[in-house]
């Protein structure tokens, strides 16, 4: 036998007192004296660390570099960006798979292939090979740079410990960075092979990985072996070579298309060319799409397929046993174990994680195409039949930072529907609602940002009796674009339209006003349809063609949902045939300030893209957005392209203490009438096209795209209601606009004061809007949010622009917006900043104070209260019944 | 390594140790080391018949399974229930938490004592 191979990181695992193994010629470490159950939990709660140092890092370098990628693996590597990494597998002819990589794009110039130890040999051989056509060259670096997965919900904290507090990468799964950390530099990627959410691979020079591994482990890592490796990836349900992939138990190749996650790994894009396997994989994909139609007619091509498998009865199953269903064995076990978890107590955010330990026999298995979710299979443990089921998956990753196992049979608890009678539901229903009004406008503050409480005059026009009625209407040409409406009776919301629409464009400084759409997330959709329709207006014979590129604000660095393929774009936007993705490219942000759009980088974005749409404006929203910067330099570049901007969240503020957008250059705005505004729930989207010019057209196709694109009952009395906010708006809104944005300013520096960490500029009050945004400690915000309402104040907990998602949230978004219009001034805003600091920091119960506090300030201010008014008003009241 | 001088030991790592003619059996500190961390056993039931030599039930670590073998011949008295809910008391307490006992004890294979069985792992290593 020849010699075993050792990683860089040998002498530390045996004076670690690891139990060592030879695996594939790699004398690892398999598991530490605490064991594979406790280094399982140890990733899961908290951080481990894994010696893959032993894997194959192989460096392509070299001209035609992507073209020998795009030909020897199945990915489309034209579409990894820089700071990228793409899951991949090495095909064979007949569409098996060599080995399964990660590719990652650490440099503009070179990429690094990650492939399995026990394969690198064989890799290289066949890679070489293919090489031959290419001018490239691949050098093995596996001596000079090791690497080291760091695993685990702390692995970002213990990390950022290093490296000084700078990010290590963009919060999205499979994005990588190169930095130092305490001076020595290593490229990391978050990737893993555990299923942690939060999880990365660190590369690192041979003669730095031991300090990086001793000083992860003095900050509270664990080492941990080959063998939690595996009981964590089975439990992600990660495939492995030599048991999801390569050969089945009877010695057959196994195709590519049998795991799912080669959904992801393979692509056909025209970008590839001929690559290897590539004909037999479009047959596997075809077979695979039939698969998920439930059309299970052609086995030929993909008999079987990879799916996870638990144990119902009591035992384990492990590789190789055969899977029954009823007398028929359809295939076998491919990896099997019991594994353990922290049983988890509640449900939805409220869920804790407990520290009792369970374990559950789990595996996945090569079984009939025809298996189903939730079928009942059974499984020949050693010459008894045990019962299993198959479900979904075992883990979930989608809810950081926590891995979440998914046990079989959980099912959420549901809300038992009263058999009292209905009369006697109906006025409990009366009681509640009158609580809960109280509740939220007489007892707690409101500081979520996208919320304010309409005038009682608003109010009550809402409820007056348009609100159920039809006001169709549309222009006409042939009477010089009249409205005619296609209902009697309405008249009077005729007036009322026409004075909205008035009211608002004088508001805005625009031309033209839309005020149907009925809510923000419709007038962007609005919006997106008209500028998508706009586009095709030349080719009415052939499919529409969308939108692409877009230009907005990342999701995750604030960008409104409404904004995003996910949101309102989704319909509209085209999808960019060399990534494969939806073609929206984001704004970058400025390195010292996450919350700015950085303007000298939006340049070079709009060079290469040549966005079609740029869409300004965001859902966590503390700076101007530098819409005339961006304006000024697409004209001067003769950029054709329509800039919108979402003014959702800061419509109300519209103005002299904020942005005038049209001034600035914006061309369309949209947004909702009730966060900054003062209206009820509704949407508006407003142009300055003059009627000469081209564009004209575009707000005529707005037009149509509202009615009859998006509603056919415009909600007429909410219509009513936004004229009269309109009315307060534009009579009140110096002194508004200017006490908003003084008071955030204000309140962020008080809650400064007592010793909140506020994020922003210091250097402009940390805002200039409505907002205040407080870190509360990374995956806490959703637990201080609950707290706070417990303690009557309401805010919003959200994610910051370098974490996962809402369930890692660690921030608090707030807006001064209501509690201005209920008469809180600077001094009342620092009382507050004091109660939740003391409910924060403290975890004092600050409720009495609060209700206190807020039982001062219930009368609305910015509306009209002189005396003629609120007689009519009163009477108003009387006669409708109110 | 923890070898009890006062139990015999078969070569296969279990440890028997008598109780007024009953043969009480359970696996060894050298055993449960080897194998990890125990997550599950198969055991027989009361009245089942064992044979010196031979395997009465089987032990699942989360690496691999591996057979229980019986020292010696009987019948099955009493089975510790309590390791189908908490097999990790195998590994934290291997000479308490007994597996089965084996009454009307019949051949029975060469045991070791202490000093022998430390040899025969020692050798194994």
């Amino acid at each position: 036998m020849s010699e075993l191979k050792r990683t860089q990181l040998y002498e530390t695992h045996v004076a670690a007192g690891a139990t060592m193994v030879d695996f594939g010629g790699w004398d690892m470490p398999v598991q530490y004296p605490t064991g594979i159950v406790a280094e399982h939990l140890y990733t899961r709660h908290f951080c481990s660390l894994f010696d893959v140092s032993h894997m194959g890092r192989l460096l392509i370098d070299g001209p035609e570099r992507v073209a020998f990628l795009q030909h020897v693996l199945s990915s489309n590597v034209a579409a990894l960006d820089l700071n990228k990494a793409q899951y991949c597998i090495i095909p064979d002819e007949a569409g098996g798979a060599i080995d399964d990589a990660f590719l990652y794009r650490f440099e503009e110039e070179r990429l690094l292939l990650v492939v399995n130890a026990s394969n690198t040999e064989k890799d290289l051989k066949h890679l070489r090979a293919v090489k031959e056509r290419f001018d490239c060259t691949i050098t093995d670096i596996s001596r000079e740079w090791g690497a080291i997965a760091v695993q685990g919900p702390k692995s970002k904290e213990l990390l950022m410990t290093l490296s000084g507090g700078a990010m290590l990468t963009e919060p999205m799964k499979n994005a990588l960075g190169t930095l130092t950390l305490e001076g020595r530099k290593v490229h990391i990627a978050k990737t893993g092979y555990t299923g942690e959410p939060i999880g990365y691979e660190v590369y690192v020079k041979s003669e730095d990985i031991a300090w990086l591994w001793n000083r992860l482990i003095e900050l509270g890592a664990k080492p941990a072996g080959l063998g939690a490796r595996d009981t964590l990836r089975l439990e992600a349900c990660l495939p492995l070579y030599g048991h999801e992939m390569g050969v089945d138990p009877e010695g057959k190749p196994m195709p590519i298309f049998a795991v799912p996650l080669a959904k992801f790994a393979v692509s056909f894009s025209e970008q590839k060319g001929d690559f290897i396997g590539r004909e037999p994989l479009q047959k596997q994909s075809e077979a695979f799409k039939q698969i998920q139609n439930r059309d299970f007619s052609d086995t030929a091509v993909l008999p079987k397929v990879i799916k996870p498998i638990t144990l119902i009865d009591r035992g384990v199953i492990r590789a190789g046993m055969p899977v029954y269903r009823g007398e028929t064995q359809i295939g076998w076990v491919t990896s099997g174990t019991m594994v353990p978890y922290y049983k988890a107590e509640g449900e939805g955010l409220e869920t804790v994680i407990t520290d009792e330990v369970v374990k559950r026999s789990i595996g996945m298995c090569y079984i009939a195409n025809d298996v189903l979710d939730g079928d009942f299979v059974e499984v020949d443990v050693r010459g008894k039949r045990l019962k299993a089921v198959i479900p979904q998956r075992h883990l979930d990753t989608m809810a950081p930072p926590y891995a979440r196992p998914m046990i079989y049979g959980v099912e959420l608890s549901k809300r038992p529907v009263s058999t009292e009678a209905r009369p006697i539901r109906a006025l409990e229903l009366l009681k509640k609602a009158e609580k809960n009004h109280l509740w939220r406008q007489k007892q707690c503050i409101n500081l979520i940002p996208s919320e304010n409480t309409p005038s009682r005059a608003v109010q009550m026009l809402c409820a007056s009796d348009p609100s159920c009625r039809y006001a169709e209407h549309k222009k006409v040409k042939s009477f010089y674009d009249k409205d005619i409406f296609y209902y009697q009776g309405t008249k009077f919301i005729d007036e009322v339209e026409q004075l909205a629409v008035e009211e608002l464009k004088k508001y805005f400084g625009c031309t033209e006003v839309e005020t149907r759409v009925i809510s923000g997330q419709m007038s962007n959709m609005c919006a997106f349809s008209a500028m998508m329709d706009w586009k095709n207006r030349l080719d009415r014979k052939h499919t529409p063609q969308r939108l692409g590129y877009v230009l907005n604000n990342h999701i995750i660095k604030g960008g409104h949902l409404s904004a995003q393929p996910m949101g309102a774009l989704h319909d509209y936007i085209a999808v960019d045939p060399v990534t494969e993705r939806s073609a929206v490219v984001n704004f970058p942000v400025c390195k010292d300030n996450i919350f700015k759009i950085d303007v000298e980088e939006t340049k070079k974005v709009i060079d290469k893209y040549r966005p079609e749409v740029i869409i300004f404006g965001k859902s966590m929203v503390i700076h101007k957005e530098p819409v005339a910067a961006i304006r000024k330099y697409v004209d001067e570049q003769g950029i054709q392209t329509t800039i919108m901007y979402d003014m959702a969240h800061v419509l109300g503020i519209a103005g002299d203490y904020f942005q005038k957008p049209f001034e600035e250059g914006a061309e369309i705005v949209t947004g909702s009438t009730h966060k900054t505004f003062f209206g009820p729930q509704r949407g508006l989207v407003a142009v300055n096209y003059k009627e000469d010019e081209l564009k004209y057209g575009l707000w005529q196709t707005i037009e149509t795209r509202a009615f009859p694109g998006s509603v056919s009952n415009h909600h007429l009395g909410t219509q009513l209601g936004l004229l009269m906010a309109a009315y307060e708006m534009n009579h009140f809104k110096d002194a508004y606009q200017k006490a908003v944005v003084t008071n955030a300013k204000s309140f962020a520096k008080s809650l400064k004061k007592y010793g909140l960490d506020v994020l922003g500029d210091p250097k402009n009050d940390y805002t200039e809007t409505h907002q205040v945004l407080v870190s509360v400690g990374y995956g806490e915000g959703a637990e201080v949010a609950n707290r706070l309402e417990d303690n009557n104040i309401i805010v919003n907990y959200q994610a910051t622009p370098d974490e996962e998602g809402f369930t890692a949230s660690g921030a608090l978004r707030m807006g001064v917006s209501e509690m201005t219009r209920f008469g809180f001034g600077e001094k009342e805003f620092d009382q507050l900043a004091q109660l939740m600091a003391d409910c924060i920091l403290h975890g004092q119960d600050v409720s009495e104070d609060v209700a206190k506090l807020r039982a001062g300030y219930t009368t609305m201010h910015y509306c009209f209260d002189d005396a003629a008014f609120t007689d009519a008003l009163e009477a108003f009241a009387g006669k409708i019944g109110f | 390594m923890n070898i009890p001088v006062e139990l015999k030991y078969a070569a296969s790592h279990e440890w028997v140790r008598y109780e007024e003619g009953v043969a009480v059996i359970g696996i060894t500190d050298y055993a449960q080391n080897a194998l990890g961390d125990v997550v599950f056993v198969n055991l027989p039931q009361e009245g089942d018949e064992v044979t010196a030599g031979e395997a009465f039930g089987d032990i699942e670590s989360v690496k691999a399974v591996s057979d229980l073998n019986s020292p010696v011949s009987g019948t099955v008295c009493a089975v510790n229930e309590e390791l189908l809910d908490a097999p990790e008391l195998l590994n934290s307490d291997p000479y308490g938490a007994w597996i089965i006992k084996v009454a009307d004890v019949g051949e029975t294979e060469e045991l070791m004592d202490a000093a022998a069985y430390e040899a025969h792992c020692e050798a194994e290593q």
